[in-house]
């Protein structure tokens, strides 16, 4: 790869964008530390969980959209597609099943 | 009920308290037949009163009784109907389930002499099937009608007229997304199998029609290839209890490669057109006639890092990504494809979302040295509902605007294939419900062709989907 100046400068473009962002992120994660300082960090709830996931790609589901048995099977395809640790995948489906109703 | 029995029984004591005192009266005392037929009369009636009662007494009896067991028989039926629910029954449905999108397009394309028109109907189910906890087996279709075309020449009784190309019937494509195989391995890892989805950015995994806010996807993706046949190993850990977590994949593909085999920059096509050589969405597998062409000896690698910190609960966080691949695309395997994306999301509350992927992609070639393809897009949506103005309609809407641009790189040794765009885009989506997005936009478009005039070409786009 032959180094090109116009590509180069995009490049430092593109990735001060991104340390920008990782900046953002940082502080973020340190605010959310002090925040929680003086109490144990909160574990999130199958539905907070729910809420903080699935909402970063599409419109939230009702969870009475599909039953427990297909909410086992999309819970899987979305742990994958969406990249979800498994503790919160499985708090996810637990609140869905419950939700279902049947 | 209990009123009924409460002055009866004060009677029944009352009387009793008269027969008693009647019965300590001195034997002598002198008891008129009048009264004595009076108070006989009257320990009639308590008697028959007292036998009703009894009998009153019986049949409420029997009707607990028959209760008590109407009751047991709700329990018994009750949990039996909760053990059904629990284990339903099995059948070659029963771990199936189908999800998916579906789209309706009508469009108006400005400044090159196109119609309006209802231009896209397109279906696109995924098929899910659960073998066990673990593993899923899922395939995306996307089946859409298509315009066909035709050419010639006019004619009218006999005299030859000018030449057309113009539609003629039409065709239904149907396209295979993705058809893989998910292996939970354990709770951090998990193997994807088969023709994939490649995590190259986050536009490919979750751009489906309803997901993306706009009807047509950002420029430069186009420069990525949306799948391939490989394999991989993906997972996330989590980092606290607050939901952030660090997100990975790493994989290996076939990757993309040459239409005719070569390094070439470019080729012919079918009907003698110049055309990029470079083929990024083929290389799937051996041949239709059973030849090996464009499977190179060297399979391409390629993996995604992120970074995903909420705050506040719901609604409030930041993911950050960066990815890339890189492998031979020639069947010689003496030139390399490279891609490197950065991708990034905010959500500051439920109304506001910024989204973006810069994406950049080099690869060698023999005659024509480095080209390199790159695209940029951002994103940004605004929900009414933030203003709480109390008045539904609005609130359902979300105003949406996007700024993307490419570059295709073709513009080496007097291709005339070069093209820069650049797109602004500004738009709404209607949320009829959760699933049913009705959305409008407008698009300035401006491209450059190196050596040629600029075009505009601004575009009115109104799409309905469906997710389901």
């Amino acid at each position: 790869m032959k180094p090109n100046s116009k590509h180069s400068r995009r490049l430092i473009r593109a990735a001060v964008a991104v340390l920008a962002l990782v900046a953002l992120g940082g502080l973020i994660a340190v605010a959310q530390a002090d925040d929680t300082k003086p109490a144990a960090p909160k574990k999130l709830t199958g539905a907070e969980l729910y809420a903080v996931n699935c909402n970063r790609c599409h419109p939230e589901r009702y969870p009475t959209e599909f039953n427990s048995a297909q909410w086992q099977t999309i819970m899987i395809h979305m742990r994958v597609r969406a990249n979800l640790p498994a503790k919160q995948a499985k708090e996810i489906l637990k609140y869905m099943k419950e939700e279902a109703g049947n | 009920m209990k009123n009924n029995f409460t002055p009866r029984f004060i009677s029944s004591a009352a009387a009793s308290c008269i027969l008693g005192l009647t019965a300590t009266q001195p034997a002598a005392a002198a008891v008129s037949d009048e009264d004595f037929n009076a108070l006989k009369a009257t320990v009639q009636q308590l008697q028959q009163a007292h036998d009703q009662d009894q009998k009153q007494i019986q049949t409420l009896q029997q009707q607990l009784g028959e209760t008590q067991t109407l009751a047991t028989n709700a329990v018994v039926a009750a949990d039996a109907v909760a053990q059904a629910q629990a284990n339903p029954p099995r059948n070659a449905l029963h771990n199936f389930t189908m999800v998916g999108d579906a789209e309706i397009q009508y469009a108006k394309t400005y400044g090159n002499g196109t119609h309006n028109g209802f231009e896209l109907a397109d279906f696109a189910p995924i098929f899910l099937y659960r073998a066990n906890d673990n593993i899923l087996f899922e395939a995306g279709f996307d089946i859409m009608l298509q315009n066909g075309s035709a050419s010639g020449t006019n004619s009218y009784n006999g005299v030859a007229g000018s030449a057309y190309t113009h539609d003629s019937g039409s065709s239904t494509s149907v396209s295979l997304s993705f058809a893989q195989m998910d292996y939970l391995v354990n709770d951090y890892v998990t193997f994807v199998g088969g023709y994939m989805l490649l995590p190259l950015g986050t536009y490919s995994e979750r751009g489906a029609g309803w997901l993306n806010k706009i009807p047509d996807d950002p420029l430069g993706v186009e420069f990525l290839p949306g799948a391939g046949a490989g394999a991989q190993l993906r997972g996330a850990y989590p980092l606290g209890e607050s939901g952030q977590m660090l997100t990975y994949a790493v994989y290996c593909a076939n990757g993309p490669s040459s239409v005719d085999g070569t390094g070439n920059a470019y080729t012919l096509d079918g009907g003698g057109n110049k055309i990029s050589n470079l083929d990024l969405g083929g290389n799937v597998g051996i041949q239709n006639d059973g030849n090996n062409g464009n499977l190179h000896s060297a399979p391409s690698g390629g993996g995604r890092l992120g970074w995903f910190v909420p705050w506040g609960g719901a609604h409030k966080d930041l993911e950050l990504g960066v990815s890339g691949q890189t492998g031979s695309w020639d069947d010689a395997s003496s030139y390399t494809w490279s891609a490197l994306v950065l991708d990034g999301a905010l959500h500051v509350g439920p109304n506001v979302e910024v989204k973006g992927e810069y994406i950049d992609t080099w690869y060698n070639t023999s005659d024509a040295g480095t080209i390199r393809p790159w695209g940029a897009w951002v994103q940004a949506g605004y929900k009414l509902a933030g203003l709480d103005l109390d008045m539904p309609i609005i609130s359902d809407i979300e105003l949406v605007g996007r700024v993307d641009k490419e570059n295709n790189g073709l513009d080496k040794l007097g291709s005339g294939l070069g093209a820069e765009t650049r797109r602004y885009t500004m738009g709404y989506v209607y949320y009829i419900t959760n699933t049913l997005l009705f959305e409008g936009d407008y698009e300035f478009i401006h491209s450059c062709i190196p050596g040629s005039s600029p075009l505009t070409a601004n575009q009115l786009i109104f799409q309905l989907s469906y997710g389901f």
